[in-house]
């Protein structure tokens, strides 16, 4: 019986060196260890096994069995290994992936003007904005700008046959805002698009983007639009950017100032950028301000504030060093391409 | 506005100041300096020097080898010029010489020959742009002879003056705010040489009709000029800033214009007939200006008029049938103070603009006028001979434009943000400003305003001058983030950009069309708007502010066909402006997407994917953020725009998100699209109604559900709604949900009828309580199905 085990188990291990898959495996295990199986069958002649032989055949029995039973339990890993590696069988990793829908990209002025909104929102300031035809009243009268004011002519504003025109600039926002406000302070931004009756070339569109902000408080000074500025542009350019304010000239700041950044360009020595105008309110919007809302709430004797205004398509260009404005408009989508996240 | 520095010196000593450091010192006044040209040499080192022989360079066709005499001996200098002949006297840079643009000359070899500088074109030394050849000088100058005492070297700034500072628009008005900042004296005024001036030559009847428009005229006699070219001295400091020289008497008033800002006019006074009125134009008014245009003027123009016909636009030009020439011996030199909107009215009217009315546009300072006509007529005598009278014909008074001014100076130091500025430094600065204190307390200064600073009129337009004067540096950074509630302006803002980023991630680029758009563009308006014409557009191509984004995605869409582009996904977020029957207008914020071509981008996956059809733009927006629990029914709309086919409303309830359509083929062919092209349009506002508030949880379900499939054949046009409708109608209580799955037709009626189609829906049943058995699904399935037969014209495969 011993003898018989033994041989028992040389067949079992070869046929399962011999058997190929998962069917062959189970005909392995059905003729040793299934019921009709070699095994089983030698395993009910125990019986007839003289006692003292009993607990070495016994032992010798089991060997047998669990050496089918692991010799079959690996055999099937290697083959579900056998297979598992054949599924990867000459898949090339280095291709491209599926593209899906592919995608596409946010218009860079949308991506700078979102970058600004952002880094002003976390200063505090929150959105608004007001209509794009506009009346003259918003646009220059409230804004201190003199009724012969060179902008106000055919010649540089888009006008509507009634009167009304395209604003010139998003400053006009700051009136509707003000016009609006039940209380102080008044901490917003205003992007926006802005009409001037420019010939379109590498430098100008009739349509531009800007944005403008204001701060109105009781005791803003030009400290605070120091501080705020300098913040803001170091957020887009880089902490360590410089910054200057030089003496300018507008109806509706006093003092006023233009800002300019300093910057490198490709190969050559960094140089001063003009990139936007602001100043503190002046007096007189207030009391335009006051004059039609009907009552003192921005007292011209109290209350300050700062406003600031810059070009956002300028921006775009000086920051992707663009050397056409008029990319931005003609949507080719090779340019747009280049600005995919 | 050009300014000389040699000019500039004349009445105030820079030589202190390197060009950079003036052109900071403008900057921070406030002066913008757009531009510096420096002109000829400011070092010795480049001379006078004379070519005695030359032969050809030994290594090199183009360059000769020439032996020049410097003065102090004979060097040898190879140069590439081909325009002298042994003899010509030429500038020659020695070696150490740093020419402009910062070029350093040094010995070298050109070639291997010696070289021991450089002999140079006008081009190189800063004058002119000629490049051509060396600059030849006049044979009579000396060998040896420092070129800048041959030609003084200067310095032009490029300035732009803002609008509020009329008074920096000449030398002497510069001088004196460069005077202010640095604390340098203003040299005195210069002597003319002032000849004899005998008492008054004849009388002269002065009317000004039009006091409010010219407050103040005046006017001189000179009598037995010599008018010729002017002596070199003052042709150059004219050329100097970019005038042409004229005359000595047209250049005499140029001077002074540049010189002080008082503007001037001559006139042939042998060519007036009788007493010179200053008055309105009539109506219609013909007027041939010394440009020799004709201009037709209107009543509230103002002209200077002799007792015949008017004899110049008042401010802004002379006529030239009076104007002074060679042929000119007696003149009558104008000097007035006209008012600025006047002035201004007229020159835009006329698109005529002179060096003379910019400034009195802007405002010149009135206390300057008759020193403007004594330094005119000084330069006259001087320079063109004659007698002039000593006594100025004068009508009106010089208006007074300037007062007090009372500054709280605590208030200056609020706003600023600047409170250790003391009153002793407020005070210096608005002194060396020109200002006289007349009174001051501790906490108050009140100030007279000199009459050239017509801008200083509040106590805030001082304020201004200190700040300006300080500069931003002395101004403390200081930031306070306020916090202020958002507000809906914000909350559209931030959905707009989950829109734009949805997009952008199912491969749309984002496109910014501009806002005017072309008449010719309105037919490709979806949505049936109308927009708003401009009363004076540029161009064709920009009439109308645009009533929909659509055509411009239209243009983008053809300019990117043209570029090659064979798939278009292009989105644009933007707002439209629709004219109102009542004449108003609205503007409203709106989506518009344009896609055509293949659904993905070609790969190794798949060369050329199938071409986007409608259902793929529907796809588009029914998974756009908004509308992810919005059920969107599409609705043709009665008549479609001729551009298009198959418009439809988008409504979602009783709400209309907007619309979809193809483009028409006719249109497409137009652009020359080489796939179907669809276009849709949705009101950003009626997206985000489906978007309001946040989520509610529904309990999950605790019991597995189970599904039947249904096929049926309809009629070919019976449409999916219908049926979607149906299955949504139906209040079997296990069956929760319904999905179509197929839709068959077969075009060549093989396989089903031309007219018929096969559609297949999988319907889902389950119950909140239990796990179903499969008898109660099958009999709830059949109640179904029996009720569609029912209620629609389908047959049920089974």
């Amino acid at each position: 019986m011993l003898s018989q085990l033994d041989s028992l188990k040389t067949d079992a291990l070869a046929a399962l060196v011999a058997a190929q898959d998962e069917a062959a495996l189970e005909a392995v295990r059905v003729n040793f260890l299934g019921k009709k199986g070699s095994v089983t069958a030698l395993s009910q002649g125990m019986k007839d096994v003289p006692v003292d032989q009993k607990k070495e055949v016994g032992a010798k029995l089991n060997d047998v069995r669990t050496a089918i039973t692991d010799g079959i339990e690996s055999k099937k890993l290697a083959l579900q290994a056998a297979l598992d590696a054949k599924a990867v069988e000459g898949i090339d990793i280095t291709l491209p992936g599926r593209p899906g829908t592919g995608n596409g990209a946010l218009h860079p002025l949308t991506q700078i003007r979102d970058l600004a909104i952002r880094t002003l929102r976390r200063l505090g300031f929150i959105l608004a904005e007001g209509p794009e035809i506009e009346t003259e009243f918003h646009c220059f009268d409230a804004l201190n700008t003199p009724a012969d004011h060179p902008a106000r002519n055919e010649k540089d504003t888009f006008y509507l046959p009634d009167g009304r025109l395209l604003r010139t600039h998003t400053s006009s926002v700051q009136i509707r805002t003000m016009e609006a406000a039940k209380s102080l302070p008044i901490r917003i931004i205003a992007p926006g698009a802005a009409y001037r009756r420019d010939e379109i070339d590498a430098t100008h569109l009739s349509v531009f983007n800007q944005l403008e902000g204001l701060y109105v408080s009781n005791d803003v000074s030009l400290a605070d639009l120091k501080g705020t500025l300098e913040a803001f542009f170091r957020e887009i350019f880089g902490p360590n950017t410089a910054v200057r304010f030089r003496p300018h000239f507008f109806p509706f700041t006093e003092p006023s100032f233009e800002i300019d950044v300093k910057l490198e360009a490709k190969g050559k020595d960094a140089r001063w950028i003009e990139i936007a105008g602001c100043g503190m309110v002046d007096p007189a919007v207030f009391t335009a301000v006051n004059k039609s809302r009907g009552d003192n709430l921005f007292d011209p004797e109290t209350t300050t504030g700062f406003a600031f205004g810059l070009g956002l398509d300028r921006l775009a260009m000086i920051l992707h060093s663009i050397t056409d404005i008029r990319h931005l408009i003609e949507n080719d989508v090779r340019f747009l391409q280049q600005f995919a996240a | 506005m050009q300014v000389s520095l040699s000019w500039l010196s004349t009445h105030l000593d820079l030589s202190s100041y390197t060009v950079p450091q003036l052109s900071d010192l403008l900057t921070f006044a406030g002066v913008e300096v757009e531009g510096i040209e420096e002109r000829g040499v400011t070092t010795d080192k480049v001379v006078v020097a004379q070519i005695e022989s030359f032969v050809q360079h030994p290594n090199a066709d183009k360059l000769s080898v020439c032996q020049v005499n410097d003065g102090t001996g004979i060097r040898q200098i190879v140069c590439g010029a081909k325009n002298f002949k042994a003899g010509d006297k030429v500038p020659l840079a020695l070696p150490g010489a740093v020419l402009p643009g910062g070029f350093t000359i040094k010995e070298g070899k050109l070639r291997d020959v010696a070289s021991l500088g450089m002999m140079c074109s006008g081009k190189e030394l800063g004058l002119g742009e000629d490049h051509s050849g060396l600059l030849i000088l006049d044979a009579e100058t000396t060998i040896g002879t420092p070129f800048n005492q041959l030609v003084p070297s200067d310095v032009v700034f490029d300035l732009e003056i803002t609008p509020n500072r009329p008074d920096l628009l000449s030398h002497l008005g510069l001088a004196r705010e460069l005077s202010a900042l640095t604390g340098m004296p203003l040299k005195g005024q210069r002597d003319y040489n002032k000849t004899s001036t005998p008492t008054k030559l004849e009388t002269l009847n002065l009317k000004l009709e039009t006091p409010s428009a010219c407050p103040l005229y005046t006017a001189r006699l000179i009598k037995g000029v010599k008018v010729g070219p002017s002596p070199e001295w003052l042709r150059r400091r004219l050329e100097s800033i970019g005038l042409r020289p004229i005359n000595s008497i047209v250049d005499i008033t140029n001077f002074v214009m540049m010189e002080m800002g008082q503007s001037l006019h001559c006139f042939d006074l042998d060519k007036l007939s009788g007493s010179i009125v200053v008055r309105n134009a009539s109506e219609g008014e013909q007027m041939l200006a010394l440009d020799g245009q004709s201009y037709t003027l209107l009543a509230d123009d103002l002209v200077i008029a002799d007792q015949k016909r008017a004899v110049a636009i008042a401010g802004v030009m002379g006529g030239e049938e009076t104007g002074v020439t060679e042929a000119t011996t007696n003149v009558l030199l104008e000097a007035a103070w006209f008012t600025p909107s006047n002035i201004r009215r007229t020159s835009r009217r006329l698109g005529l603009s002179s060096d003379s009315s910019y400034r009195f546009e802007r405002g010149i300072d009135p206390q300057q006028v008759a020193g403007g006509s004594e330094l005119a007529t000084k330069l006259i005598l001087s320079i063109a001979g004659g007698t002039a009278e000593d006594v100025l014909h004068v009508a009106g008074e010089a208006p007074a434009l300037t007062g007090e001014v009372t500054l709280d100076e605590d208030r200056a130091r609020k706003l600023l943000g600047t409170p250790d500025l003391t009153g002793d430094e407020i005070h210096a600065i608005l002194e060396k400003l020109g200002l006289g204190k007349k009174a001051a307390t501790k906490h108050e200064s009140r100030w007279h305003i000199p009459s050239y600073r017509a801008d200083l009129q509040r106590p805030v337009d001082l304020i201004e001058e200190i700040a300006r004067v300080i500069g931003l540096d002395r101004v403390p950074s200081k930031m306070t983030a306020v916090a202020v509630p958002s507000d809906a302006t914000d909350r559209a803002y931030d959905f707009a950009m989950t829109i734009r980023q949805a997009l952008v991630n199912r491969g749309c680029f984002e496109a910014q069309t501009l806002r005017l758009i072309a008449d010719a563009q309105l037919p490709d308006t979806l949505g049936g708007g109308t927009g708003v014409a401009v009363k004076n557009p540029l161009s064709e191509d920009h009439t109308t502010l645009r009533p929909s984004i659509i055509p411009g995605l239209i243009a983008t869409a053809a300019l990117n066909i043209r570029q090659g582009a064979d798939r278009l996904r292009f989105f644009e977020l933007g707002r439209v402006f629709l004219k109102l029957p009542n004449g108003n207008s609205r503007e409203e914020e709106r989506l518009a997407i344009l896609i055509s071509g293949p659904v993905s981008p070609s790969s190794w996956h798949a060369r050329t994917p199938q071409a986007a059809d409608i259902h793929e733009l529907m796809g588009i927006i029914t998974h756009l953020p908004g509308l992810s629990r919005v059920s969107i029914e599409p609705k043709a709309v009665k008549e479609s725009p001729a551009n298009f086919l198959l418009t439809s409303e988008l409504r979602a309830g009783n709400r209309n998100l907007g619309w979809i359509a193809q483009l028409h083929p006719s249109r497409a062919r137009d652009i020359s699209a080489r796939h179907p092209v669809y276009v849709a349009e949705l009101l950003l506002s009626a997206l985000r109604q489906g978007s309001t508030g946040p989520a509610k949880f529904e309990e999950l379900p605790r019991f597995p559900g189970m599904t039947r499939d249904v096929a049926m054949e309809v009629p070919a046009d019976l449409p999916h709604a219908k049926v979607a409708a149906f299955f949504a109608s139906q209040k079997e209580p296990l069956f929760i949900a319904s999905e179509v799955f197929d839709v068959f037709t077969d075009p060549t009626g093989q396989k089903i009828a031309k007219d018929r189609k096969s559609i297949a829906w999988t319907l889902t049943y389950r119950s909140p309580e239990k796990t179903l058995e499969t008898a109660e699904v099958d009999a709830a399935h059949q109640r179904i199905l029996a009720a569609l037969e029912k209620a629609l014209p389908a047959t049920v495969r089974r």
